[in-house]
């Protein structure tokens, strides 16, 4: 699990991360870790920390205790899985739940997914929904609204022209709140979207509660 | 669907192709041009320095795309992406070989369906043997739906 | 300011704004060049025919144009590496901006490191990367 500095953020009354972030531990990510929190703090970008979510994996090897103290930022990891529904991101991977599935597979079933690792304590949310074939939307139009759905992504930094305004049209529908993430591959355009919670989050499981009690909100910080 | 780890296990680091490539002065200056460089090492070939952009070994092409025995997926290929290691300048009128393998192979799911994903990767070497430059190719397969 | 060496290099930097031509003669010419003559990128019509929207830049040709961009900014940089990921097509005869700013110095080895990006007039990325730069 994936230590942050608590005493940086304990002091405040929210905690922005950005909660969709790419390293180049995904196979199309070009981002070292560390540059993201120099670029961070350099530009001073207005968040506390991001959520690596890799493509199709769980990053068990990294340890980024030393650069969560030497920036002061929060570093949390995930993943982003692929279902018949689209890409989806998990918050509070465990062991347990990478024995459970194979997070490489390219066909995870959505209500499998939403249901089993609700009983890991993991929280897991359907990104981009609006991208045509690997957002939610797209794939409701052919199998049906799935059941589970509490959060969706409504804010991210890589959307197309149109496709985060279907996104929230989509949650208003269904009453489905919103999560911002960057979705970044490289190392400026992290913070492009992210989510403000209150209070404080300094770890996976922490996060996971945080998503759970459903006080937070998506914010744009695209130029 | 070809099982992926077979695939990876049987053709990964093999080379398939070995080719060789003239580098013609004109198409240099051209190519260098037309991507909008105004350095006269790339432009100008009375400078003392004149090779071709470093960008250049991405347009060699193996004369294979894949081994002889690779599977078809049926769909078209596209370019996903490309990199390049330029290690040594490449000057005009050299005689350049390059030997291809296949570096990864991997599926994904994008914005126009399930993909695979194959990344060849070119050696190039002078005459001399040394090493030049790598060139990585990322070619996406759109698999064909059975629907 | 012409950028020579690596104490001229501040982090954060944004490389001159490079709007490349993307306009069929030149793709044209440029495909003659480097010997990629398919008609998907010298022909709307036959691109068409393709399914495709209309002629294609060959990526070859933004990671070209990536690395023109570099030059340009720092005209003895030497590029040891430049990686791109081609997400979505650029198309030719429309208006595409390149930019790269500076994610990362190594002064003691004199590296740079550059994020690179081609985006159309909607500003979506269709091109992303980054190249590693030696400067003496």
């Amino acid at each position: 699990m994936a230590a942050c500095v608590h005493e940086t953020i304990a002091e405040k009354t929210v905690v922005i991360l950005d909660l969709h972030t790419h390293s180049i531990k995904s196979d199309d990510g070009r981002a070292k870790v560390e540059n993201y929190c120099k670029w961070i703090r350099s530009r001073e970008i207005p968040i506390d920390g991001f959520v690596l979510t890799e493509h199709r994996q769980f990053d068990v090897e990294s340890d980024y205790s030393t650069l969560v103290k030497s920036s002061g930022l929060c570093i949390l990891k995930g993943s982003e899985v692929e279902t018949e529904y689209g890409h989806v991101l998990v918050f509070g991977v465990t062991e347990a739940l990478m024995l459970a599935y194979h997070f490489s597979s390219i066909g995870l079933p959505l209500a499998s997914v939403l249901e089993s690792w609700e009983q890991h304590n993991a929280i897991a949310v359907p990104c981009h929904p609006g991208r045509k074939r690997v957002g939610m939307q797209a794939n409701i139009e052919k199998l049906g609204v799935p059941a589970g759905v509490r959060i969706v992504e409504t804010l991210n930094g890589g959307s197309r022209r149109g496709e985060d305004e279907i996104t929230q049209q989509m949650a208003a529908e269904l009453g489905y709140l919103g999560i911002g993430g960057s979705d970044s591959h490289i190392v400026s355009h992290i913070g492009r979207c992210a989510t403000r919670f209150p209070g404080d989050i300094s770890n996976e499981h922490e996060l996971v509660e945080a998503l759970r009690a459903e006080e937070f909100a998506a914010i744009s910080m695209r130029q | 669907m070809e099982d992926v780890e077979t695939l990876r296990e049987k053709y990964l680091n093999l080379d398939y192709d070995e080719k060789t490539f003239e580098v013609d002065q004109d198409k240099i200056i051209a190519y260098a041009k037309a991507c909008g460089e105004i350095a006269p090492r790339f432009t100008d070939p009375t400078h003392a320095d004149f090779q071709a952009p470093p960008t250049f070994p991405s347009s060699l092409m193996a004369g294979r795309h894949l081994p002889e025995d690779f599977p078809r997926f049926g769909g078209i290929g596209m370019d996903a992406g490309k990199a390049v290691e330029p290690m040594l300048p490449i000057r005009p009128g050299v005689q350049l070989k390059g030997r291809t393998h296949l570096h990864d192979i991997y599926t994904k799911t994008g914005r126009s369906g399930r993909m695979i994903f194959l990344v060849s990767r070119m050696e190039l070497y002078d005459p001399e043997g040394k090493h030049v430059a790598n060139a990585d190719t990322s070619t996406v397969i759109r698999e064909r739906s059975s629907e | 300011m012409t950028v020579s060496t690596i104490q001229d290099v501040e982090f954060g930097e944004e490389l001159p704004a490079f709007k490349p031509d993307t306009s069929l003669e030149n793709v044209r010419i440029f495909v003659a060049a480097a010997g990629w003559g398919a008609a998907r990128f010298t022909d709307h019509e036959a691109a068409r025919k393709e399914g495709l929207p209309g002629a294609l830049v060959p990526g070859i040709m933004s990671q070209g144009f990536l690395a023109a961009m570099i030059h340009q900014w720092a005209s003895d940089a030497r590029i040891v590496k430049i990686d791109t990921v081609f997400r979505a097509p650029v198309m030719v005869d429309q208006p595409h901006y390149i930019t790269g700013i500076v994610t990362d110095i190594n002064a003691e080895d004199s590296y740079v490191e550059i994020d690179l990006t081609v985006s159309n007039e909607a500003g979506e990325t269709r091109v992303f990367g980054t190249a590693t730069v030696n400067l003496a």
